[in-house]
């Protein structure tokens, strides 16, 4: 007689939220005191960006994942907004790694063979 | 002439070695004992006649030495080898002295190191003190024995050197400086000149504390080889002229390699820095080069920086411009474009590799043309390229110095391949063997017969007509060398012939082993075999008459493509070097060098081997295979790779054996070629045959890279020198 397979589906357990919308009021939170934060980022580092462009970035970062469902993950996502958040604010992070945010100076690595042929890319 | 008749070997000949041993080898009974010695209380089981030093290594165990070569006579003069055995008063040179049953030997004992100390501090009592301006620094054998054996306190105590010895360097030509004052005395250059190069001019003057290594009367020690002996020098008393005061052997890296300049295929080491070629130094690769390397392939490497080509060119106005490479491919695209098919061809040079010819091949093929040529042509009549046994050195390097009796056809080994003259000079002068030659009277190093300069001595020879082939139906191991350059004659493809049925009538009358075989063609080109093997067929006739609107010329140099020959037709020329093929084309794509790219070669004997790339190519110059299928892709004929694993897959479709590396590929099909090559029509011509190296200035300069080279156009003056000199 089959027994149903119960070990494969154990409950995990959560890390900080129950629901999704316990974790969707963390999450925006999180955008909250970052958002209020940009003011004071602006003032402690010399960026060539101005503030609504940081709000910009800030949006444009939190729904790179929006598509993200599992709950763990976004409570992990969260700890990260966190401790990047808490970098920024006691100015760990120099401004040169925050303006790696905007990516300005990186250029795609050449992938087909002829446009590796003219770069000069090497394998 | 150094020739040993009393150590003719029974035993084969492994490698080369006069020594004490050898002696001892002659009874085929004893041989078969074995002895038992003991080295360091390890008991080993060694043959009758090994030496003490010999019987220690072959239990891991080694014995400083300086005058030991194995590939050189025993000289026994510099006594870093003394060994103790027990019961025994003295030490003994272990290089020197046979085993005797049941000897105790003690490498490691307090007499052994005792004597070794005292030897180090005699060596460095006249040794000078300039190890930090010395070349050999950090590769210097007395530098680190002495480190390692020798004495840790000093008795010296002349600090002004009022008495230390000095001796006046010498000027022997432009390859290899001398500081004869750090000399020990070891003799090694002296027996690698009078035994491999074959040119007895070292040797010593004086005794004792006044003995001098020179060359007697002031001359330059000019050999194909002489580069050689400064990697035997085992301290700075010989060094590399060119490359002196370059670098420290520890700031360099090293890439393994192979040498590209003629067809043998000789194991290199490239050693570079900060992208940029210092030296090349051999491999051992016991098949082909032994540990030997020719001057050619040695010292032309500063040719790889000059007259390279570095960016794209097209001819704008009669003027060949620089330009980007999209502007280049495109103006190839359009003289490609809309190309009548069989109006595309191709010709390869000297020092192209497998993936760039498998490349152009396929490149004019999806143009519709068919011609595909090499500048050394090779006869179509009879079985031409179809059987691979009729252009291959079917017998393989290693085994040239078994044969006893050797015809060389129009060939100068010396300075087409030096590295097989060398196995040549080996079994003459340790297997006895016999060399007559049909050709240009030249200096092989070595006495041999000479024949004539006729072509039609070899139908004497098969007819029994001419006295040497008594000597050539005897032979137990007989071996033909033919001369590529003959193939190029208007009677190529009959002189082929002559010689495939003189090689049968040899091979049916011989007792040779089945898998001896007599006939032997030895080529020039590093590119010839592989260019062969995938079917660049036609000759450069065969071009000239069919007036192609576009013509690729793959590193070909050669002098006789003349401008004037293709009055209409687009040359586009990829190569590396700004040499005779570049001054004739109208758009220029510049390639990279051997040392460059990861490239095939397949030497004379069908080994395919491959180089690495120790640098990146000058400027824009990319490797030559990604320059064609670049090209491909802009006229809308892409080729289907798009890296080298690809290529090389390429590769094994057309031919398998391009891509095993390291291996010989033997070809068959004699009976078949011959068969093929009786329909031959024609005759012999009655010219004599001629090679194009008969002197040693004629071999410096023979390809793009060397002819760039300045170190190789000293060499050439030198010779020139030397000459005039009548010394």
């Amino acid at each position: 007689m089959a027994t149903p397979v119960t070990s494969g589906l154990k409950q995990v357990k959560p890390i900080l939220s129950l629901t999704h919308v316990e974790a969707r009021r963390k999450v925006i939170t999180l955008y909250k005191t970052w958002y209020r934060q940009i003011p004071f980022i602006k003032a402690n580092y010399i960026l060539p960006v101005t503030k609504e462009e940081c709000q910009q970035k800030l949006r444009e970062e939190f729904y790179r994942h929006a598509n993200v469902r599992d709950l763990r993950v976004i409570d992990m996502l969260l700890v990260k907004g966190q401790m990047e958040l808490q970098e920024v604010c006691a100015q760990w992070k120099p401004a040169a790694t925050l303006l790696r945010y905007w990516k300005q100076t990186e250029e795609p690595k050449p992938k087909d063979f002829m446009s590796k042929f003219l770069s000069g890319h090497r394998e | 002439m150094l020739r040993l008749p009393v150590i003719k070997l029974t035993a084969g000949l492994q490698n080369g070695r006069i020594s004490v041993a050898r002696l001892h080898t002659t009874s085929s009974k004893l041989q078969q004992e074995l002895v038992e010695v003991f080295i360091d209380d390890k008991p080993v089981q060694v043959p009758p006649g090994t030496t003490v030093l010999q019987a220690a290594a072959k239990v891991g165990v080694e014995i400083p030495r300086f005058c030991y070569h194995e590939r050189l006579a025993v000289a026994g003069n510099c006594r870093m080898c003394l060994v103790e055995i027990e019961k025994q008063i003295k030490p003994v040179a272990a290089c020197a002295m046979p085993v005797m049953k049941g000897w105790r030997v003690k490498t490691n004992s307090d007499l052994t190191r005792k004597a070794r100390e005292g030897v180090m501090e005699f060596l460095l009592v006249n040794h000078p003190l300039d190890c930090p301006i010395c070349d050999q620094g950090g590769e210097c054998d007395l530098q680190d024995q002495s480190m390692a054996f020798g004495s840790d306190r000093s008795r010296f105590v002349d600090i002004n050197y009022t008495g230390k010895r000095a001796v006046e360097d010498k000027d022997i030509g432009p390859l290899i400086k001398t500081i004869m004052t750090r000399c020990i005395h070891c003799t090694r250059c002296i027996r690698f000149a009078s035994e491999v190069a074959g040119i007895d001019d070292l040797g010593t003057t004086g005794r004792g504390n006044d003995m001098q290594v020179g060359t007697y009367v002031e001359k330059m020690f000019l050999s194909e080889l002489s580069g050689n002996i400064i990697d035997l020098c085992p301290v700075g008393a010989l060094t590399s002229k060119p490359y002196a005061f370059v670098a420290r052997p520890w700031e360099t890296r090293r890439t393994d390699s192979i040498d590209v300049l003629d067809a043998v295929g000789s194991n290199i080491v490239i050693s570079h820095r900060t992208n940029e070629v210092l030296r090349i130094l051999p491999r051992v690769n016991e098949e082909i080069n032994e540990e030997w390397l020719s001057d050619k392939a040695r010292f032309s490497c500063d040719g790889l920086k000059r007259q390279r080509l570095i960016t794209p060119m097209i001819k704008i106005n009669g003027n060949l411009e620089a330009v980007e490479w999209e502007d280049a491919l495109v103006a190839t695209a359009r003289a490609i474009q809309n190309i009548a098919p069989n109006k595309c061809a191709g010709i390869a040079g000297k020092l192209v590799d497998a993936e760039a010819l498998v490349a152009l091949k396929d490149l004019v093929n999806r143009l519709g043309g068919e011609i595909l040529a090499t500048e050394q042509s090779f006869p179509k009549e009879g079985a031409g390229i179809d059987l691979r046994s009729n252009y291959l050195l079917n017998n393989t390097i290693a085994a040239v110095e078994e044969a006893d009796v050797v015809l060389l056809i129009g060939t100068n080994p010396r300075y087409e391949a030096p590295l097989v003259n060398t196995r040549l000079r080996k079994g003459y002068i340790h297997g006895e063997q016999t060399i007559g030659l049909i050709g240009p009277n030249v200096d092989l190093t070595y006495d041999y017969e000479h024949l004539g300069q006729s072509a039609d001595i070899v139908t004497q020879l098969r007819n029994g007509t001419h006295p040497f082939s008594n000597t050539l139906k005897s032979a137990k191991k007989p071996l033909i060398i033919l001369g590529v350059d003959q193939l190029m004659r208007k009677d190529g493809a009959k002189i082929l012939s002559e010689t495939q049925l003189l090689a049968q009538t040899l091979g049916e009358n011989t007792k040779a082993p089945e898998e001896w075989k007599v006939l032997n063609i030895l080529h020039t080109r590093a590119s010839q075999v592989a260019a062969l093997d995938v079917g660049y067929s036609s000759t450069i006739e065969e071009v000239k008459e069919q007036q192609p609107k576009v013509l690729f010329l793959l590193g070909a140099d050669d002098a006789n493509i003349k401008r004037e020959d293709f009055p209409n037709t687009c040359i586009i020329y990829i190569g590396s070097h700004g040499d005779e093929g570049a001054s004739i084309a109208d758009v220029i794509l510049p390639g990279a060098a051997y040392t460059e790219k990861v490239a095939t070669y397949v030497n004379t004997e069908g080994r395919s081997q491959q180089t690495c790339a120790a640098i990146t190519p000058p400027g824009m110059a990319r490797p030559d295979w990604k320059i064609i299928r670049a090209l491909s892709e802009i006229c809308g004929v892409r080729l289907p790779y798009d890296n080298l694993a690809e290529v090389r897959s390429r590769l094994e479709e057309i031919a398998p054996h391009l891509v095993r590396y390291g291996a010989v590929e033997s070809a068959n099909y004699f009976a078949q070629a011959l068969e093929l090559s009786k329909q031959v029509p024609g005759s012999l011509s009655s010219d004599p045959l001629e090679v194009k190296q008969e002197t040693l200035d004629q071999f410096f300069m023979t390809d793009a890279i060397s002819r760039a080279s300045q170190t190789m156009a000293k060499c050439v003056q030198a010779v020139i020198k030397q000459r005039e000199s009548n010394l």
